[in-house]
């Protein structure tokens, strides 16, 4: 990253404004607005088919843009074709050239641009060396395993020193232990460069793993955008609380009966009554509202607190967690995650509890009702 | 049976003598007209006539391997314009061809998609069809008798079926390599150049030698029409010329026929790895 003088806002690197895209009258980016900073890693996050790849393709110059403006660098680049934007991008596939070998699919950038060969041989070095790829420079792409190809792609864009990385789901192609691998190389990677990136996935881990900052989309919209723990602590709306957090939080349907400066009180039904200890407007009282409860805030052994008895139907151990399903009366599926591994057996009835005050609270829109602590 | 055959592949022994004699009622039929005239083109042409009718030449030689250059000198000269001709053909298709497979591959253009239809129905109209209009075409322009007329005709029917065969090869080239150039600063031109070209070498080489094939099967229909000058002349046409006063010399004509046949045989059996390999293998294995 770039030194900032005190007081100075740091620069910012992209600004989308009410971005829209539309392909033959369907609307898929509707109305984006986003800025980013120098050298932050930003992950657009979301649902297949929400429009992320659209979104980054727009902002590498591959789809034109229906309405809006992307800033980049401080300069309209609407117009401009990708070479002209200062960025590079990785491809899904990782897009290697199969008829050339490492060196050359790294090198093809500047032989774009007509750079002499020892600038070139400089470069590619440099890049190879980074990523560790200098002994399978003269192979061919298709010798190559899933995780060096991502690399030689990843090379591909850093020779070009591009003032931001694209990223499109560049790990779905990898099995699960490389991925985890090459998220820590990417997180290295950016550290080392200190480059802006932008990185798309649906998996809502690598979100939370690598990024500065998160932009979650659904159906062509930014539902909230944030640092990881900014999500996970304080979703806006229901939506971002249920894609983000791994698994997912539980959402328990009620009917606000109270509420006042000191607590909201929700009939659950069946499930009993839980008042969240947070100021409420009387407006509230008598409408719909759903209470989001994380698994893993959940507890076996705690007193007080929010108390519910299940009946887990599937147990799953994984040694450092142990994740119990158990159906709702009204047949959803209510999920709890234990630290280690404690004495739950499936269909035998257990009691768990939850501070009110770590639940999350949904209006009938969506949008969050006050902040859990 | 434990032959090293995956399951999918086995068969009863019943099952293996039906497939058997399928493929040899099938070669035989495909083969049998070749196998009567390399016979007929080693026996002396008195046997040709003789009956009972003999299969198998007794007194059999190469001797109208010979005989056939001197009885028809120009025969050397035939059997190179029918490789000129093809091969100029092949050439013109290919230039024109690799272009036009390209942007349909990848460009969505108003009236593409009836103009591929409308290429596939040209293949349903043989050269015969035409062959008056442009016969007074080529006369009223004074093309008759060179080898343009023998060429360019034979160019505009090859057309359709090279750019289906090779824009089905190009959409399997994954549409990201392209994107990933032009990302990288490439125009169009250089991405065809340097990245659709060459990974699509093997598909090229079929779509030339099914042109070229094609092109040395049709030449004889514009040869016959738009040419009589007999120095331009491929084999097909030329082979005439073995048809004497009162008797056609079969055995020096089917010598003749194998001979001119050789060169295209030859190459193919050499290029047949490719083709093969072109036709089956997926275009990017990455
Ligand atoms: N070239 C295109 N033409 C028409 N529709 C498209 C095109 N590209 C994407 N879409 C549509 O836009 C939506 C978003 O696609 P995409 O950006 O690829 O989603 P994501 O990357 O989030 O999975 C999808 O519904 C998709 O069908
Ligand atoms: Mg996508």
């Amino acid at each position: 990253m770039r030194a900032f003088f005190p007081g100075e806002r740091p620069l910012s690197e992209l600004t989308l404004s009410s971005l829209k895209k539309s392909f033959a009258g369907t609307a898929v980016i509707k109305g984006v607005d986003l800025d980013v900073t120098q050298g932050e890693f930003v992950v657009f996050v979301g649902p297949s088919g929400c429009g992320k790849s659209t979104l980054l393709r727009m902002i590498a110059g591959l789809e034109e843009v229906t309405s809006g403006e992307i800033v980049i660098a401080g300069k309209t680049v609407n117009d401009l074709p990708p070479v002209k934007r200062g960025i590079a991008m990785v491809f899904q596939s990782y897009a290697l050239y199969p008829h050339m070998s490492v060196y050359e699919n790294i090198a093809f950038p500047l032989r774009v641009e007509k750079l002499p060969e020892d600038q070139v041989r400089t470069r590619v070095s440099e890049a190879a060396r980074v990523l560790q790829l200098e002994s399978r420079l003269q192979q061919r792409p298709g010798t190559l395993s899933g995780g060096q190809r991502q690399r030689v792609a990843i090379g591909r864009a850093i020779v070009r020193e591009p003032k931001i990385f694209l990223f499109d789901e560049p790990l779905s192609n990898l099995d699960a232990a490389l991925r985890a691998d090459m998220r820590i190389e990417l997180t290295r990677l950016h550290k080392k460069l200190g480059a802006t990136m932008i990185y798309v996935t649906h998996d809502q881990v690598e979100a939370l793993t690598m990024a500065d900052k998160i932009v979650v989309l659904n159906a062509g919209q930014i539902e909230q955008v944030g640092s990881p723990l900014d999500l996970y602590h304080r979703p806006a709306n229901r939506f971002v609380a249920g894609f983000i957090g791994n698994p997912k939080m539980n959402f328990l349907q009620g009917t606000c009966t109270a509420a006042d400066g000191a607590g909201i009180t929700v009939d659950l039904g069946p499930l009993g009554l839980i008042t969240l200890p947070r100021a409420g407007s009387p407006a509230l009282v008598g409408q719909r509202l759903e209470v989001g409860i994380r698994p893993e805030h959940l507890s076996l052994d705690a007193p007080g607190g929010f108390r519910l008895t299940i009946r887990p139907g599937i147990i799953e151990r994984l040694g450092i967690h142990t994740v119990a399903y158990a159906p709702l009366p009204n047949g959803d599926t209510f999920v709890a995650l234990f630290d280690g591994d404690p004495p739950v057996a499936d269909d035998t009835d257990i009691e768990v509890s939850v501070d009110p005050a770590l639940c999350h609270l949904f209006d009938e829109a969506g949008l969050a009702v006050g902040l859990a602590a | 049976m434990s032959s090293g055959r995956p399951m999918i592949d086995r068969y009863r022994w019943y099952e293996y003598v039906a497939i058997y004699v399928g493929m040899f009622l099938f070669l035989g039929f495909v083969l049998s007209p070749f196998i009567e005239g390399f016979l007929v083109s080693l026996k002396p042409l008195t046997h040709l006539f003789s009956s009972p009718y003999r299969f198998w030449p007794e007194d059999g030689s190469f001797d109208a391997y010979f005989t056939m250059w001197e009885h028809v000198p120009l025969l050397g000269r035939y059997i190179f314009n029918s490789l000129l001709i093809s091969s100029l053909a092949t050439i013109a298709v290919l230039i024109l061809v690799v272009p036009a497979a390209y942007a349909f591959a990848r460009f969505e253009f108003p009236g593409s998609g009836p103009l591929l239809g409308a290429f596939l129905a040209v293949n349903m109209f043989s050269g015969a069809v035409l062959l008056i209009p442009l016969y007074r075409l080529m006369r009223s322009m004074g093309l008759l008798n060179t080898y343009f007329a023998m060429i360019v005709p034979g160019v505009a029917f090859l057309i359709p079926t090279a750019i289906w065969l090779l824009r089905t090869y190009l959409l399997r080239i994954p549409r990201e390599l392209d994107e990933a150039a032009w990302v990288d600063g490439a125009g169009r031109l250089y991405i065809l150049r340097r990245i659709v070209l060459p990974i699509a070498a093997p598909g090229i080489l079929v779509v030339a030698l099914a042109t070229f094939i094609g092109a040395y099967a049709q030449q004889f229909i514009f040869a016959l029409t738009f040419n009589s000058k007999s120095e331009f002349m491929p084999l097909a046409v030329g082979l005439f010329a073995f048809f004497g006063k009162e008797r056609v010399v079969w055995n020096e004509l089917m010598a003749a026929s194998f001979v001119g046949i050789a060169p295209v045989m030859i190459g193919f059996i050499f290029l047949q790895r490719y083709l093969v390999a072109g036709l089956t293998a997926g275009a990017v294995k990455q």
